[in-house]
């Protein structure tokens, strides 16, 4: 079939050139600013004024230290978290739980959590309120420093309980491609306990399909400014806060200093994802030689029971987070020390429900287009892969597919002020193509992500017997391999629904005012003092997110109730 | 004078803008710009982190499309700044025309800045039928915004003051100046703070003590003098010292905001808060937000006081519209709603004695609410220090306390 | 040394899978469990190295040398198992794949010394350093029961292992299997529903 592999061929070309050519030359004009270019402030000078200026700040060591503490920290606690509760309850009741719970986690929004979170565990929150005034005798919260503590202990717990579902759900998809039953069994038979299986059979296999994950977690946990400002630090707040505000600075040359500081951030993700590397490949060598030491038991077998533990810590905690948002959002007053609200009332409810349409029907929109051009992309690429993996052709194009990686590798902020330039001079910011075209760029990798071990391990085979039933290529992928695939499609289609959803910074800088979005419209109302309509807003914000993975869940059950075979 | 070639930049872009797309501002009356509004879109972009404040908005907007055939598209933000941002891309990108915002919300340094590059439509608002009804007279802050003249670039909208609201149930003798405050954070460790520069009320709490310490108090309507910056401002620093340890988290943490403060004040968790709204305690106290205890106080010297204003960037694509929107929104009938605490709450710019007497009796029927303090409780208002100060002093407190 | 099933039972949420199994299998010898696909064959191996999945029960006695294997953790009952895939592990090479079984006194060039010679033995001489990705099937189904066998288990399953292979190995792979058993002199339980893959041994229907 030369005739389709060719045509097959401008997939791969076709998402580096969503991806490749708008993200350089938003590097490009962000870039600018941080070497003195600026010229609607007059700046036209080629100068290093705007560095010396971020190194002399004295707020940046600080800065640098909770940015490090807290995205480093937060990536790898999440992961090692995340493969812990793997292998001490695989095959246990709980891990079906969390498998269920996997979709209501990632649906709910990171600032509604940390929303949620900060209620949790402020001096004034619901933990303390639980035994207050007795039998603790606060009558006021105590003056103790929980939430927004100046080490980013809080604000990497936050990232934490945040990402850990997100590389579960990695694990989950990496694990579907590995036999795991039968390796535990021949590591049993063998003589391997259970912490051994994991970690000399299984977690070596699984790894390469976490390790991009991984390294998107971190940074995303390296730039991340909505939780930061939540729940982060404040003397002096993380990096990605403090370039933030550059940019929003009222001094226009401030914007320089911003520009700098982008870079800077961008720097540092770049040594971090680099480090993670060489930490990864340190292991790996020092590993190599361990795994054949031939030692059975781990002496942290002990700890096994710490694994559920911590399950249902994360469930708990993100339970109880949402409970919370529910009962602000009904509350008409909830002061210290009160369990449950005093008064409650629904009106919190009416005037958003009025307002919300219009930014829900949007989201949706958006988040609709950028998922359906992600997967015909994604499905494209994969088909293109496995044409080339057919016929034993490795291609430029298909080597460099991991760029379609790089908007989750590069803090937004380090490109974003450098595409809403591009696009006004090109009179496409405000218009939807540019809004779908945004969101593509952050929905195509997660799609990608959460689709390609399902699609990779499809077997073949049904789709040559499907040629030779019902003709075409074309005809078995979409009558045969599809449908077969439904539910992975679907569900990936979910996960990137939800992540075009929570799209804030560059809806802003892409959208110039003309799309409000249920995230637009619920990060400018958290920036109000209002926690009640804040839990509505982000209440609506998860069910539209919610509304996709049920959707990606029933509708293939729905589509095989009669096929057993089909159900799991 | 490194000022004067950007300057020259922005006078020429102006005059090619003059020259390029007839500025509507100019030799043009009332009737032609109203005909020429009618159809129009216009993005009026704010902050909407208040349903209250958006509710009146909204109000607006449907007026000013019953009353002028205009629509209003109310685009909400987090923090102005990223529009001034936007405006200033397109700038970049060369657009001196079609804009995507047509009207904002802003005051102070962003003022400031935005007139100073040129980001701004020229003066227009002696245009506007509802303009000679400002009392630029006895509100001074309405004709220079951070003592930067506001030359009709930017209509005004609502006054604003510096108050503190405190726990009436808690606290019973609130403190009437700066040193009294201090005393009051010695006696109840962990119970005030304010939020960390560069946030808008944490600068403002802190040129607010600096007003009321400093020995100078006129150098600071001056542009800041590097040479005597230590000496005016070290009484502010040297109270700072001694308020810090004493503060919310020992000072450790700072909140973000003023909302987070009003969170903080609902939550117990402080007793005493502070906001730019006098009759923010009872529109707070009618949602439910704040409960009924919460009262308003000022220090006896007087508080800083300010216009928050409207202004339309240089390349509006509805200057026209946006000029009708701000008229309106001046209007004693916009002004008296907005003045309601019910509403918003948000005092008026115009002199009331230079309304009709219906116009009048508008305002006179709002009930100021338990927790508003009258116009003789509110006292004497100071004016902000010149917009240069803020950049110095936001530096200077970070080298001290956010490292 | 033999490995005895007493009056085995599985049920599955309550229903029996098939007539209660009373057998024993004397070490040196390869007892095959024929029956179609779905009779319980692979259940009944995997109740005997411990690793009966939820919501099946077990009935009677499995015993190893004298030693009564029911509540022991698999990991100690020291039963190889062998697959129709052969499950190597594609991130360890040949030794690392074959060596991963030996205990842990062994050094390793003990272990390297071991390896090379079962591999000598087995015709797969200097084999040890080839990525798993480059052996043909044969060689895998070699390798992957020399690694059950390195481990010197007490007895050994065998689930189905010949039924991927082509027919011109399966021969070959076949006599390897049985011989190294042989040699090991350990009982061996063969279950698969093809009647030329059983051994020359007992063999019993299971219904």
């Amino acid at each position: 079939m030369p005739g389709q592999r060719s045509r097959l061929k401008i997939f791969p070309a076709l998402a580096l050139a969503i991806f490749l050519l708008p993200i350089l030359a938003g590097l490009l004009f962000t870039w600018a600013p941080a070497f003195g270019y600026l010229s609607a402030a007059g700046s036209t000078h080629f100068s290093l004024e705007p560095f010396a200026t971020l190194l002399r700040h004295p707020s940046l060591p600080g800065a640098l230290r909770s940015t490090l503490i807290s995205g480093v920290g937060a990536s790898l606690l999440s992961l090692a978290l995340a493969l812990w509760i793997a292998a001490t309850l695989y095959g246990t009741r709980l891990w079906s739980v969390i498998e269920l719970s996997l979709a209501p986690l990632l649906s709910l929004p990171h600032a509604a959590f940390a929303i949620g979170f900060t209620f949790l565990i402020a001096p004034s929150g619901w933990l303390i309120r639980a035994v207050s005034p007795y039998p603790s005798g606060f009558t006021y919260p105590p003056d103790w420093i929980t939430a927004g503590d100046p080490w980013a202990v809080s604000l990497t717990l936050t990232m934490l309980f945040k990402e850990t579902p997100f590389l579960l759900l990695m694990i989950f998809s990496g694990l579907s491609r590995l036999d795991v039953r039968r390796t535990i069994m021949i590591g049993r038979s063998l003589g391997y306990r259970r912490l051994r299986i994991w970690t000399r059979l299984i977690i070596p296999q699984l790894y390469p399909m976490l390790r991009l994950p991984l390294l998107a977690v971190l940074a995303y946990s390296l730039s991340v400014v909505d939780l930061a400002y939540i729940i982060g630090p404040s003397l002096p707040p993380t990096l990605a806060v403090l370039i933030d505000r550059w940019f929003n600075a009222p001094e226009i040359s401030s914007r320089l200093v911003g520009a700098a500081g982008s870079l800077l951030l961008l720097f540092v993700t770049l040594a971090c994802i680099v480090s993670a590397l060489a930490l990864e490949y340190l292991i790996s060598k020092v590993g190599s030689r361990k795994i054949l030491d031939g030692r059975r038991q781990s002496p942290f077998e002990v700890l096994v029971p710490t694994g559920s533990l911590y399950a249902l810590v994360l469930l708990a905690v993100n339970l109880f987070s949402l409970l919370a948002l529910i009962l602000w959002s009904v509350a008409h007053s909830w002061r210290f020390p009160h369990f449950f609200p005093t008064r409650f009332s629904l009106t919190n409810w009416s005037t958003p429900l009025r307002q919300l349409l219009e930014p829900l029907s949007v989201s949706a929109l958006a988040a609709l287009l950028s998922c359906l051009l992600a997967i015909i992309l994604v499905v494209g690429c994969f088909e293109n892969e496995q044409n080339l993996a057919r016929t034993r052709i490795a291609s430029i194009s298909q080597r460099s597919l991991w760029i379609i990686y790089l908007p989750l590798l590069i803090p937004q902020i380090s490109f974003l002020f450098g595409i809403q330039v591009v696009l006004v001079i090109f009179h496409l910011d405000g218009t939807w193509p540019a809004l779908v075209w945004v969101h593509l760029v952050f929905v195509l990798p997660y799609v990608f992500l959460t689709l390609a071990n399902a699609y990779r391990s499809y077997d073949q085979r049904y789709s040559y017997v499907g040629m030779t039933l019902c003709g075409g290529p074309l005809r078995t992928l979409f009558r045969i391999k599809l449908i077969m695939l439904a539910k992975p499609i679907l569900f990936s289609m979910a996960v990137g629904f939800g992540v075009s959803i929570a799209q804030y910074l560059p809806t802003l800088y892409v959208g110039a005012g003309r799309f409000a979005t249920i995230t637009t419209e619920t990060v400018s109302i958290a920036s109000g003092s209002d926690r009640r309509v804040m839990a509505v807003y982000a209440l609506t914000q998860l069910l539209l997110a919610l509304t996709g993975f049920l959707t990606a869940i029933v509708l293939p059950a729905a589509m095989f109730r009669k096929r057993k075979a089909m159900q799991n | 004078m490194a000022y004067l070639p950007m300057r020259l930049l922005s006078i020429v872009i102006v005059m090619l803008f003059l020259i390029v797309c007839q500025d509507p501002a100019k030799a043009r009356d009332w009737t032609e710009i109203l005909a020429a509004a009618r159809g129009q879109t216009v993005y009026f972009n704010g902050w909407g982190g208040s349903e209250v404040i958006n509710r009146y908005i909204s109000w607006a907007a449907e007026q000013a499309g019953q009353r002028y055939g205009v629509t209003v598209k109310h685009v909400k933000v987090a923090d102005i700044g990223d529009v001034v941002s936007r405006i200033l891309a397109e700038k970049s990108g060369g657009r001196t025309s079609g804009g995507s915002v047509d009207l904002m919300w802003i005051n102070g340094e962003n003022f400031h800045a935005m007139k100073n590059n040129g980001l701004l439509l020229p003066s227009y608002t002696q245009l506007f039928p509802n303009y000679p009804l400002v009392d630029t007279e006895n509100k001074v802050s309405t004709l220079f915004d951070f003592t930067v003249p506001v030359d009709n670039q930017e209509s005004p909208w609502g006054m604003a003051q510096l108050v503190f609201l405190y726990d009436s149930e808690i606290v019973t003798d609130p403190p009437a100046d700066m040193r009294e405050l201090l005393q009051f954070s010695q006696n109840n460790k962990g119970r005030f703070t304010y939020p960390a520069p560069p946030d808008f009320y944490g600068t403002t709490f802190i040129k607010q003590a600096l007003l009321e310490l400093t020995t100078d108090r006129e150098l600071l309507y001056t542009p800041v003098n590097s040479a005597r910056f230590e000496a005016v401002t070290a009484p502010l620093w040297e109270f700072l010292d001694s308020l810090h340890p004493h503060l919310w988290r020992s000072g450790k943490a700072h909140p973000k905001s003023a909302p987070e403060m009003k969170r903080l004040l609902a939550d117990r968790e402080i007793f005493i808060s502070l906001s730019f709204n006098p009759a923010e305690a009872s529109n707070a106290i009618a949602t439910g937000e704040l409960p009924p205890s919460i009262r308003t106080y000022v220090h006896d010297g007087g508080t800083i006081g300010n216009t928050h204003f409207l202004a339309i960037p240089f390349n509006s694509s509805a200057a026209e519209g946006a000029m009708v929107v701000a008229n309106f929104l001046l209007s004693p009938e916009a002004q008296a709603r907005k003045s309601d605490p019910a509403i918003w709450g948000d005092p008026t710019v115009l002199a009331l004695a230079k309304l009709s007497p219906e116009q009048r009796s508008l305002f006179e029927a709002i009930p100021l609410g338990a927790a508003t303090l009258n116009p003789e409780e509110l006292g004497a208002v100071l004016l902000e220090p010149h917009a240069s100060w803020v950049a110095a002093i936001e530096k200077e407190w970070q080298s001290r306390y956010s490292k | 040394m033999s490995l005895v099933l007493d009056s085995i039972e599985i049920c599955l949420h309550e229903a029996p899978l098939f007539k209660p199994l009373s057998l024993t299998v004397p070490a040196g010898t390869i007892v095959t469990i024929m029956g179609p696909s779905g009779c319980g064959k692979s259940t009944l191996l995997a109740s005997i190295c411990g690793m009966l999945d939820p919501g099946f029960s077990l009935s009677g006695t499995v015993s190893l040398n004298g030693r009564c294997l029911n509540g022991i953790d698999m990991e100690h009952r020291r039963v190889g198992i062998l697959f129709q895939d052969d499950l190597l592990f594609p991130h360890l090479d040949v030794f690392g794949n074959m060596a991963f079984g030996l205990p842990a006194r062994m050094s390793l060039g003990q272990k390297r010394e071991r390896v090379d010679r079962s591999l000598a033995a087995a015709g797969l001489e200097g084999f040890g350093g080839r990525d798993i990705a480059t052996l043909s099937g044969g060689q895998k189904a070699r390798v992957s029961l020399l690694r059950a066998l390195l481990a010197e288990p007490e007895a050994i399953l065998l689930d189905e292992p010949f039924s991927k292979l082509d027919d011109n190995l399966r021969g070959s792979v076949k006599e390897f299997v049985f011989e190294q058993i042989g040699r090991l002199n350990i009982p061996a339980l063969l279950v698969t529903h093809d009647r030329s893959d059983s051994a020359d041994g007992a063999y019993i229907e299971l219904n």
